[in-house]
């Protein structure tokens, strides 16, 4: 054993000098049989030939004594891996295409697996979260399901049977926290006393609500996110039991939510929230008071009792809706209740984008595979010779082998390592390019068995094609290669580099199709004419503290109180240099905020209970119209004197004057709400875009804010500037201070900001799809200018022959082109015959643009034969050029 | 140039390094010759058999080698026998008289 020990020392560390010592000792051999040899009566040189020739091969009998050495595994290892770095070294080109190949596949689907596994596949980050569903009304009549009235809770809560717990959240309170320094906006949410236990969250610091506190007077309590706790408190670890000065009222805080805790949601959940800093009781009324019934603000969560299916809540919620349609008519008569698992409502909009972004990247995966295969297969022919000399010369088929797949590890390890540092690079940069309402977004971090995977199939790629040239030597004699020369290249491998080719064109084609459709799409999406201005538009949000909340009552006090702050802030604002115009809005365009109100047409007949005209109103103030660029196509927007002391009221949108008066003119008409007051129309103005630049827009009607009960309290100011709008806004900030320091400021953002995050979904979908087709075409265009090259290098001297007996350059050129021409085509055939089949899958993502896209299915052809062509020009022209002397004695 | 008998050699030729090896050191080609001597020309060690076996009975603790003078005065490798060694042809040499003789036997019954 020790003997075994000191030879591996000695084999490893004294390798030099162990090698020294075996060629001397053989050369030993063959000058002692030589002598012998001599003593004979051989002729000294006749001796020495013969004792070479009994020896048989001076390097066959070092590598046979090498394999025997203790640690020979490891020392062959070596040796093949420096042969490997060394033939690689020698070129480079080769080496460089396939390792970036191999390193953008491998990156690109570990960055794009890593996002759709964080969004789609990963589980809810909840205590069994299969059995957390959401509920929502649906209108019978439409279909369209939105958001709940508490009261119609609180009765599903009490007649459900299905549901461990059902909890709900109203995500609309705001609170400013008056503390020291600047009033801070904190984003807070009411939520009944089950919900967080619902979802299995412990507190990390401080408790839960108490049911008693679920009580209206008695929710004077807040719990805390653990992200507003580090931030506007410093992580002190005294705060629970504090009291708090928020709305200008005391509220305790009781517990703090721990720092993984995520309320997974989608975008039009909570009104583009994704998160909140501060959450209190929801304190429902018990029963809660009938107008309850009427306003639809809560979002429903639910856990399904152990073993009950979906199916069979949903018949027990059917049942629930049966009876409070027939209970309450005037506001349940159309309604109904869908249960949808929290997973498939989150992602559910999602799902097509993202299956489409990895199908692309999958087929990026295939083509950089049939790129390396192509590329192995061309060195494969290359070294024929090589290999057959090797093999002639003593080599074992194993020893091969292993070097060949030593090689193959080699690029691949290489490609995986890159691969590796461009996911790791990518995936952060990627999550922060995401569009902002993709769901969960924030979670994602690199898959590593993404990464594994993709590496996985992309070394074996490398490493199948790798042996190859073993394969290739398997029936031909050592002989037979060596006196070809190398050429002749097996019929079967040539077309199978064909196939590979074909298959690359054919699926860059799919994807140049589908990239094609998304950008049109996108393009015709940005070119959508919002319906008003976005140049030189400055937005920002103000929140009032509640003192100026003018409840319920229309007219009082309160009311006048947030016209005479929107009147005096309006008036410092246009005081500011580079401002031309301002006004407020409560709900600026294209942010899919929405409020309803049903209304009644003068000197129409009165419907009956439960059936509403509805649309949705903005309140906004004088000027509104001017300063967003809204134009008033008929009478006239709303000045100053459309106030608490004027005549009500009232301009629509164009959507809403066809859809109720049709060809008639409806200004100077009349409608009211639930109350007795009638409204006159005094205007109409043109469809703003509000939910998206991709959805039409709908009835909309506009009210003067000093003319809207129950008003919104967090209002927009819209600022019209001749300068750029971001050069306004620490004046803006100035003005607001001084009308009044506790009213905190923020979601500032020029309308170009706020347009262009409408579509980020759209252009982060194409943006990436778009990346991964040309680099598919790239790649694809390597593959065929790498076999056009070999095949080129491979026929020199048959185009030497053609153009000695006559062949013009033309000719020859011609010849290379249209074989690369018709690889090209095939694949072109049967990459249209493919998309054919996938467009119709992304129909759902595309915007005014048919799947069968005449000019895109035209264009990308064309598009692709012409890179084809280039491929397949460079070394065809070499061809060409060739002299064909030279060529004739190639060889 | 594979070697004819491998497999047949595989036990049988440490056993002939061995007994070669018993009287004296020796080099390579010393080696081969007196086991072609012994064996009555019936068994020639090729240089592609012989080194590796040398090689790899010396990594055992069989054989030890130093460096010496040839009888033509050229610098060669001799081997010799450890105690290991001799164990180790002791061993064999009982194991292969065993086997011939069993062999043996076995070809004379009818």
């Amino acid at each position: 054993m020790i003997g075994r020990i000191r030879a591996l020392c000695r084999n490893v560390f004294r390798g030099e000098r162990v090698e020294q010592e075996l060629d001397e000792e053989i050369r030993g051999y063959v000058e002692l049989t030589a002598a012998e040899n001599m003593r004979r009566g051989l002729a000294p040189g006749d001796a020495m030939l013969a004792a070479r020739r009994d020896l048989g091969g001076m390097d066959q009998v070092k590598e046979r004594v090498r394999d025997v050495r203790t640690g020979a595994a490891a020392d062959t290892l070596i040796r093949d891996l420096r042969y490997a770095l060394r033939a690689l070294a020698q070129h480079p080109g080769f080496a460089t295409v396939a390792v970036v190949t191999l390193a953008l596949g491998i990156g690109a689907n570990t960055t794009i697996f890593t996002v759709v596994s964080g969004v789609l596949l990963k589980p809810l980050p909840y205590r069994e979260p299969d059995r957390i569903v959401t509920l929502w009304e649906r209108q019978l009549s439409s279909g369209i399901v939105g958001t709940v009235a508490p009261a119609n809770f609180y009765d599903w809560r009490a007649g459900s049977r299905s549901f461990d717990k059902m909890a709900a959240i109203d995500p609309y309170p705001d609170f400013i926290l008056n503390g020291s320094g600047e009033p801070r906006r904190l984003a807070g949410a009411a939520v009944s006393a089950d919900f967080f236990s619902l979802f299995g969250v412990r507190m990390a610091a401080g408790r839960d609500f108490l049911p008693e506190e679920d009580r209206p007077g008695h929710n004077q309590v807040v719990i805390l996110s653990y992200a507003a706790w580090m931030s506007e408190f410093g992580g002190r670890p005294d705060l629970v039991g504090k009291a708090l000065r928020l709305n200008d009222a005391n509220y305790t805080v009781v517990g703090i939510l721990p720092g993984n805790f995520w309320l997974v949601s989608k975008a039009s959940d909570f009104q583009s929230r994704t998160r909140f800093d501060i959450w209190t009781p929801l304190a429902l009324a018990s029963p809660p008071p009938e107008w309850q019934r009427g306003t639809h603000p809560l979002c429903v969560y639910a856990r399904l009792k152990p073993g009950i299916p979906i199916a069979r809540a949903q018949a027990d919620l059917d049942r629930i809706a049966a009876n409070l349609q027939t209970q309450y008519p005037a506001d349940d008569k159309d309604a109904g209740i869908t249960a949808v698992p929290l997973g498939r409502h989150v992602v559910g909009d999602v799902r097509t984008a993202l299956a489409t972004l990895m199908a692309a990247v999958g087929m990026v995966l295939l083509i950089a595979c049939a790129n390396i295969g192509n590329l192995l297969l061309s060195r494969a022919a290359g070294r024929r010779k090589e290999m057959a000399l090797r093999v002639a010369l003593g080599a074992s088929r194993g020893r091969l082998a292993r070097q060949l797949l030593t090689e193959g590890m080699v690029l691949a390890a290489v490609g995986c390592l890159l691969g590796s540092l461009f996911a790791l690079a990518a995936v952060p940069a990627l999550t922060r390019h995401l569009p902002a309402d993709l769901p969960r977004a924030a979670e994602i971090a690199v898959d590593w068995r993404a990464l594994l995977f993709t590496s996985l199939i992309s070394a074996a790629t490398g490493i199948v094609f790798g042996l190859v040239p073993l394969w290739q030597t398997r029936r031909v004699s050592a002989g037979d290669a060596l006196r070809q020369g190398g050429r002749g290249i097996a019929a079967g491998q040539s077309r199978l580099r064909g196939a590979l080719i074909v298959g690359q064109v054919a699926a860059a084609l799919v994807l140049l199709v589908g990239a094609g459709l998304m950008a049109k799409s996108f393009w015709k999406l940005i070119r959508v004419s919002p319906g008003f201005r976005t140049g030189h538009i400055l937005t920002a949000r103000l929140s009032l503290p509640p003192r100026y909340a003018n409840g319920y009552a229309f007219g009082t006090g309160k009311h006048r109180l947030i016209s005479a702050f929107e009147r005096d802030l309006l008036d410092r604002v246009h005081g500011i240099p580079g401002v031309a115009s301002a006004a407020f809005t409560a709900y600026l365009p294209l942010g899919g905020t929405d409020n309803a109100w049903a209304f009644n047409i003068e000197g129409r007949p009165v419907k009956p209970p439960g059936v509403y005209d509805m649309t949705n109103y903005r309140p906004v103030s004088a000027g509104y119209f001017e300063t967003i660029g809204i134009p008033v196509l008929h009478g006239r927007g709303f000045d100053a004197s459309d106030d608490e002391d004027h005549a009500l009221v009232v301009a629509i949108n164009q959507s809403m004057a066809r859809m109720f008066w049709g060809r008639q003119n409806p200004v100077g008409g009349r409608l009211r709400f639930s109350g007795p007051e009638w409204r006159t129309i005094v205007g109409v103005v043109g469809d703003a875009h509000h939910k998206g630049l991709d959805a039409a827009p709908t009835p909309e009607m506009y009210l003067p804010y000093a003319q809207v009960p129950n008003v919104e309290l967090r209002p927009t100011i819209v600022l019209r500037t001749a300068v750029e709008p971001a050069s306004v806004v620490s004046a803006l900030r100035k003005a607001v201070a001084g009308v009044d320091p506790n009213v905190p400021i923020d979601e500032i953002a020029s309308m170009k900001e706020l347009v262009s995050g409408s579509v980020g979904q759209a252009r982060f979908r194409t943006a990436v799809l778009a990346a991964f087709a040309l680099l598919a075409v790239f790649v694809a265009a390597i593959g065929l200018y790498g076999v056009m090259s070999y095949l080129v290098s491979q026929r020199t001297q048959e185009f030497g022959i053609r153009m000695a007996v006559g062949a013009s350059r033309g000719d020859v050129l011609r010849l290379v082109l249209g074989q690369a021409a018709k690889l090209a085509a095939i694949g072109i055939a049967l990459g249209l015959a493919a998309a054919a089949l996938v467009v119709r899958l992304i129909a759902s993502l595309l915007f005014n643009v048919a799947p069968f896209d005449p000019a895109t299915l035209a264009g990308v052809p064309v598009l692709l034969a012409a890179v084809a062509l280039l491929a397949g020009y460079i070394p065809a022209r070499r061809a060409a050029r060739a002299d064909p002397m030279t060529a004739l004695r190639y060889e | 140039m594979a070697d004819p008998q491998p497999e047949l050699l595989q036990g049988t030729l440490d056993l002939l390094i061995l007994k070669a090896l018993a009287l004296e050191a020796r080099h390579g080609m010393g080696i081969s010759r007196r086991i072609a001597q012994i064996t009555n020309g019936t068994f020639e060690v090729k240089a592609g058999s012989l080194f590796p076996a040398l090689h790899r009975m010396a990594e055992a603790g069989w054989l030890v080698s130093s460096w010496g003078e040839s009888e033509t005065n050229r610098r060669a490798r001799f081997y010799r026998l450890t105690r290991a060694g001799r164990k180790q042809l002791q061993a064999e040499s009982e194991r292969w008289e065993r086997i011939s003789f069993a062999m043996a036997s076995a070809l004379r019954a009818t």
